[in-house]
């Protein structure tokens, strides 16, 4: 602790904060433009000047460190007339075109010159007018640039892309892309938010209104599962803009690209707005009262006809937790059938079975802030900052302040461009590398270390005997000694941490993963608290909470969609499982085999176009409800637009459909939803550690005819199926494509931008190719999200839960033509 | 005083490595090795040694400061930037005796424990980057560069890293920016780069002359180092002369040289008989004297108590015949150009005075001009992030202070001084 006077008021700080950090805690108001929270300091604006008694020159607050007993004046004549002169050369060259300026009402540099006073301008000089640069989601005039930098170090030290930096110099000095180039980036819009002024805009929002008219809301993000608070900014009931604020939510202002932008998929052209009935072979509009009791009386005969065991129900993982335990309650009470399951499924329920099977733990929420401060952090084949990009932050973080971040991925994904060591190892071989820790940790008597004996010691010693480091690294494709060396750091560190994502989309993780995980970093002592592994979407963890599972023994995701003919009925809420789902054809054959599909949807998605009634449901924005996040924390959301068309909130549609079905859930209204809901419980549950050997880790196998590894995942700009609805999201990524390392490009003879074919044993799709180093040498990675691309036709599913990469074949098609 | 920094500078043989060798060279590189690092550190502090870059820091600190941080590696980078309008003063060691540099920089990475340094060379500089690079490959093949220097153990690698071009790079923080690969710009300080510089390790920068002192050091030994020139900051010093002078030119003098002596003596006095006017003793950003300051001496003590500073020691010497207000607007379209454009005083500000002096200059001069030109400096002065924008205020206020009369005469009349 340190003692200083501000302003004649005797203060108490931490050691090494700087003056401005000082005075920002003690609410003394120090201007400031090029300071950011989460940046190095810059001290390039200079308006944060302060006089320090000593001290000949006056001293940037933002980027001196508060030092035991200074004498610091924030407000002189002095200080005032420096700030002014900063102000007027600001406002020199200024356009001054705040009529024509969306940041107009809002802009830091307006504020302080109406703060400091109308300063007549002593000096006319040329305004600056250089042409205004667009690109699909952000546009910059570099005329109202002050060039503070922000945006620049919040590009590189924040979320580690470098995609603008400062050229020329002097007055010339300017923001850009390389080359002047245009900017084409991950569009996270964090240099957005980061600018003081109006010289970078968020396209889609650019002259739609003025700041002083906007009405604006907290909301949580619908995207994925770190469940940011999203400040949405509306005009005329319609949402314009989506902001992160400094000290808002688990995010502390940071947002995605997702979602910032992606908040306008409620405004796609395929929202459904009237209920559709299937008559004659096509789907036509119906009313709502017709739809419902044509609903009610078919679902009523075929559980007359064949029991309730033979109707089924699917929720969602995006949709409220009130609209999930609605389902629930409506199967359990309504059709007495536990038959209902979500996504999670098919990852997510994998990481909490294997939580169990070791910590013996029901769930393990994450902690945003895990990685920092942590010694070692190994990521573990996973794209954090695209599945789940403001977690991934957190890895980037803890990087600069010191933490050695291993990467082992076959991708060369941002992190592991940012690592202190990235691991290309082979697709799919990351249970094998953690078995090799294992093995490594045992060599080392790690084992010996703790006191106390857990059980299955023996059964794991003996199961890890065959990965010694020689055997695991030919198996996973590095040399001998540098996986020594990273096995070597891992183990010996102090503290250490693992994460990893199981992702119903993904395929090249599962269940054996997390258990070999867990199994190590028990071995070394380390509670659940060292593995984090986040839920997928907003609600994949809300909806597993609120009981849209079998919980007496009914028939699980697996059961209702790969066995054809086990379900008669099925209730699909809020999820395409003919997208999102490994092995489309299956699924397929399953729904077609139905008596009857209900889904009820947003949108007329793909399963939608089979179904027998499809149901409108409002979206997110449209109704209230509660999202829980990764760290299990419940977080409601407003609803802040009225539902397009008729559409209606899930759990609204449940209650009058069971009205109809002449039942009442004793649920009229919200309130009565979530007074039943607030007994959820979040916490863990006792701890009882096991070992639990993993038995045969899957290697991925690749044969003559299907020579290369076919990896699904997400991508930075989307989530699921759902953000392609998004038409922002669309302007910088809408189409297909399957990356391919420039090795095989040439092997298989794939030109870049050209259509190939892929095929697996379960069938084959045309995708555009996209040659990238990103990718290594016997490797494809297709994103997901593309329904047209059908490219979980090809993957099968594995009801076991581990991993099951799909080797494939592919075939340049430069004069076939694609197949949609 | 014996020639040490610019010996065998008239032998056109003096770059190659034999000559150097044959009057001596290399020797105190012997002996260095033989001492203990600390000891050449302390050594270094006894000595006095100032560094030549413009500053004036006492080198041997500035390595006490690098040699006490654990974090290994450590970098030695010698500032060969040379930017300053009006010097030239380290061109003829780099030009004609780049062993004297090389030998200096073994021993100061020995000193420090560097393994690896790099002399950050001025782009306008090829000539220079040629004879350097054949020295260090000269250097290499005696065994006086690369792994267990004349069995020693000591390992040391040396490169040339040619600048682009920006006089900021010569700032050390800014040049370590640029030596990593990235923009010019000055960092913050604290930390300064004996604790953090290139790559984050302890680096330390030192000055071509400042390095090239450190065989004279070794050799004499600091008691008899100290008795060269004024002995509050010793050493041979390089002074570079431009301007109205008989004999322009680089000299080797004690440290504390009175400037007269070095204009009439050294330099022949005032090109043509004519009548001195006034004078900028240490690089433009130095402030300009008048007359009646010359019998200052030359050093870092004495030039502040007259108002001005040693800066680079580069004297820029103007008769009569000169419009100084045309010599304030040339020296600030220099700042201008040479902003980096990080902070807002420098950034707008320097343009802003250049404006106001170009309109007085070509006799469109306003009343209230010299008032807003006073003003705008006064304000850029003490709040820029780098000593380059201060430079520039500077430069301004001092010429006005100082002849305020001839920025009036071109206001009230339209035209210059000289001219009339
Ligand atoms: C704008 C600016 C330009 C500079 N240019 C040079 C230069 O060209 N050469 C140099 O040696 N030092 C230059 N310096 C000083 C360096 O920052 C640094 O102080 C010096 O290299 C330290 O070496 P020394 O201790 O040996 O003097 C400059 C400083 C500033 C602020
Ligand atoms: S949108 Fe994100 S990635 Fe693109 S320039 Fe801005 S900060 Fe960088
Ligand atoms: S664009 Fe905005 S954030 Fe970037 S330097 Fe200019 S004013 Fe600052
Ligand atoms: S997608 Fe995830 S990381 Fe991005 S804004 Fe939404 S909740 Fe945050
Ligand atoms: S004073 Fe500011 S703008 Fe000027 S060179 Fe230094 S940092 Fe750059
Ligand atoms: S906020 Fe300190 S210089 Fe900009």
């Amino acid at each position: 602790m340190i003692e200083l006077t501000i302003d004649g008021k005797r203060i108490e700080a931490e050691k090494g904060m700087t003056i401005l950090e000082v005075a920002k805690a003690n609410n003394i108001y120090i201007p400031h433009l090029c300071w950011d929270r989460r940046l190095k300091p810059y001290g390039g604006c200079r308006l944060c000047l302060v006089e320090v008694e000593g001290q000949r020159k006056l001293m940037a607050a933002c980027s001196t460190p508060a030092d035991n007993g200074m004498v610091i004046h924030t407000d002189t004549p002095n200080l005032q007339k420096a700030r002014r002169t900063v102000l007027e050369l600001l406002l020199v060259h200024h356009p001054l075109d705040c009529p024509v300026c969306d940041k107009a009402g809002e802009c830091r540099l307006q504020d302080l010159a109406y703060k400091y006073g109308p300063s007549e301008s002593r000096f006319y000089a040329e305004r600056k007018h250089d042409p205004e640069a667009t690109s699909a989601l952000i546009e910059r005039n570099p005329n109202r640039c002050i060039l503070c930098g922000r945006c620049v170090r919040v590009c590189w030290e924040h979320q580690g892309v470098g995609a603008i930096n400062f050229i020329g110099r002097g007055f010339k000095t300017k923001i850009s892309p390389a080359f002047e180039e245009t900017l084409d980036c991950e569009f996270c819009g964090q240099c957005v938010d980061a600018c003081p002024v109006g010289a970078l805009g968020a396209k889609p929002y650019k002259y739609r209104a003025r700041a002083w008219f906007l009405e604006s809301h907290d909301s949580i993000c619908p995207y994925c599962s770190v469940g940011c608070t999203l400040t949405l900014d509306l005009r005329e009931g319609r949402i314009l803009r989506v902001r992160g604020v400094d000290g808002k939510g688990v995010n502390d202002g940071d947002l995605c690209g997702k979602g910032r932008f992606g908040f306008d998929f409620i405004y796609g052209d395929t929202r459904l707005k009237t209920p559709l009935v299937r008559k004659a072979g096509e789907l036509v509009e119906s009313t709502w009262e017709e739809t419902l009791y044509y609903v009610a009386n078919r679902l009523r005969d075929i559980k007359r006809q064949y029991g309730a065991d033979s109707i089924g129900a699917i929720g969602s993982a995006r949709a409220g937790i009130e609209d999930n335990y609605m389902l629930k309650k409506f199967m359990k009470e309504v059709i007495g059938s536990d038959n209902i399951d979500t996504s999670a499924r098919l990852g997510y329920a994998w990481v909490l079975r294997a939580l169990n099977d070791t910590y013996g733990i029901n769930q393990n929420p994450i902690k945003l802030d895990s990685p920092i401060g942590k010694e070692v952090v190994l990521v573990l084949e996973s794209d954090l900052t695209s599945t789940h990009p403001i977690f991934g932050l957190k890895f980037l973080e803890a990087k600069n302040e010191g933490t050695y971040l291993m990467v082992a991925d076959p991708r060369k994904t941002k992190l592991a461009r940012r690592s202190s060591k990235w691991i290309r190892i082979k697709p799919a071989s990351g249970t094998v590398f953690l078995l090799g820790l294992i093995n490594y940790a045992i060599r080392e008597g790690a084992h010996l270390r703790e006191e106390k004996e857990i059980e299955g010691i023996d059964g794991l010693i003996e199961s890890v005997k065959p990965y010694t480091p020689e055997k695991v690294s030919e198996l996973i494709g590095v040399d001998t000694e540098q996986f020594i060396e990273a096995a070597s750091r891992f183990v010996n560190a102090e503290t250490r941490l693992i994460a990893l994502t199981v992702g119903a989309a993904e395929n090249q993780k599962g269940y054996e993963t997390v258990l070999a995980a867990a199994n190590l970093l028990m071995l070394l002592g380390e509670g659940p608290d060292s593995l984090q592994v986040p839920s997928d979407y907003s609600n994949t963890l809300g909806a597993w909470l609120s009981g849209t599972r079998p919980t007496e023994g009914g028939k699980d995701l697996y059961e209702m969609l790969y066995n054809p003919g086990s379900l008669k009925a099925l209730y699909v809420m809020g999820e395409d499982p003919l997208v999102t789902m490994p092995d489309g054809n299956t699924v397929k054959k399953t729904l077609e085999e139905l008596e009857f599909l209900v889904v009820q949807d947003i949108r007329l998605s793909e399963t939608a176009k089979l179904a027998d009634v499809v149901l409108p449901a409002a979206a997110w924005s449209e109704k209230e409800g509660t999202f829980i996040n990764s760290q299990g924390i419940p977080q409601p959301f407003p609803k802040v637009v009225s539902p397009q068309g008729d559409s209606v909130p899930d759990w609204q549609i449940l209650r009058n459909l069971a009205r109809v079905m002449e039942h009442d859930l004793g649920i009229t209204e919200l309130g009565k939803l979530r007074e039943e809901l607030s007994r959820i419980q979040t916490d863990r549950g006792q701890q009882r550690w096991r070992f639990s050997p993993v038995e045969v880790p899957s290697v991925a196998q690749t044969t003559t005819d299907y020579p290369i590894i076919m990896v699904t995942g997400n991508i930075m700009q989307h989530s699921g199926a759902l953000s392609v609805m998004s038409k922002s999201l669309s302007h910088v990524l809408s189409d297909a494509f399957v990356q391919i390392s420039p090795e095989d490009a040439e092997r298989f003879g794939v030109k870049d931008g050209e259509f190939i074919k892929i095929s697996s044993p379960l069938g084959e799709v045309f995708i555009k190719a996209r040659v990238s180093d990103e990718i290594p040498e016997g490797m494809l990675f297709v994103p997901v999200h593309f329904a047209h691309a059908r490219v979980n036709y090809l993957v099968s599913h594995s009801r076991l839960g581990n991993a099951h990469p799909t080797p494939v074949k592919i075939e340049s098609t430069s004069t076939a033509t694609p197949r949609r | 005083m014996e020639i040490f920094l610019l010996k065998n500078i008239d032998n056109p043989e003096s770059h190659r490595i034999q000559v150097y060798q044959q009057t001596g060279g290399y020797e105190q590189l012997k002996k260095a090795l033989s001492m203990k690092p600390e000891d050449i550190i302390q050594e270094v502090k006894n000595s006095g040694l100032r560094g030549r870059g413009g500053a004036g820091f006492p080198t041997g600190m500035k390595w006490d400061f690098a040699s006490r941080d654990p974090k290994l590696p450590k970098y030695l980078v010698c500032n060969a930037d040379e930017g300053e309008p009006g010097t030239f003063k380290d061109r003829p060691i780099l030009e004609k005796n780049p062993h004297l540099l090389i030998e200096g920089m073994v021993i100061s990475a020995y000193a420090l424990k560097a393994e690896r340094g790099y002399i950050y060379l001025r782009g306008e500089y090829p000539h220079a980057k040629v004879v350097l690079e054949e020295a260090i490959r000269e250097a290499y093949e005696s065994g006086f560069l690369g792994q267990d220097i004349l069995g020693s153990g000591f390992s040391f690698d040396l490169s040339v890293h040619q600048g682009a071009g920006a006089y900021i790079c010569g700032e050390e923080t800014a040049l370590i920016d640029s030596l990593e690969g990235r923009r010019g710009q000055p960092r913050i300080k604290p930390p300064f780069p004996v604790n953090v510089g290139a790559w984050g390790m302890p680096t330390v920068v030192n000055n071509v002359e400042t390095l090239s002192n450190l065989p004279l050091i070794i050799k004499i030994g600091a008691e008899e180092y100290k008795k060269i020139g004024n002995p509050e900051c010793p050493g041979p010093k390089l002074y570079c002369v431009s301007g109205m002078v008989e004999r322009p030119g680089v000299y080797e003098l004690p440290m504390g040289t009175t400037l007269k002596e070095i204009i009439y003596e050294h330099c022949g006095g005032i090109k043509g008989g004519g009548q001195l006017k006034a004078v900028i003793p240490g690089g433009i950003s130095t402030p300009v004297l008048t007359p009646d300051k010359i019998d200052v001496q030359m050093d870092f003590v004495s030039l502040p108590k007259v108002g001005s500073m040693l800066g680079s020691g580069a004297v820029m010497v103007f008769d009569e015949s000169v419009c100084l207000v045309r010599v304030c607007w040339r020296a600030i379209r220099f700042f201008e150009h040479e902003s980096c454009g990080k902070c807002t005083p420098c950034r707008e500000g320097v343009g802003w005075m250049r404006t106001v002096l170009e309109r007085i200059e070509s006799g469109f001069g306003r009343k209230g001009d010299i008032e807003l030109l006073q003003d705008i400096a006064s304000n850029i002065t003490g709040k820029t992030f780098c000593p380059l924008g201060d430079g520039a205020a500077g430069v301004v206020l001092n010429f006005i202070r100082n002849f305020p009369e001839e920025f009036d005469y071109h206001i009230q009349n339209k035209k210059c001084m000289v001219e009339a």
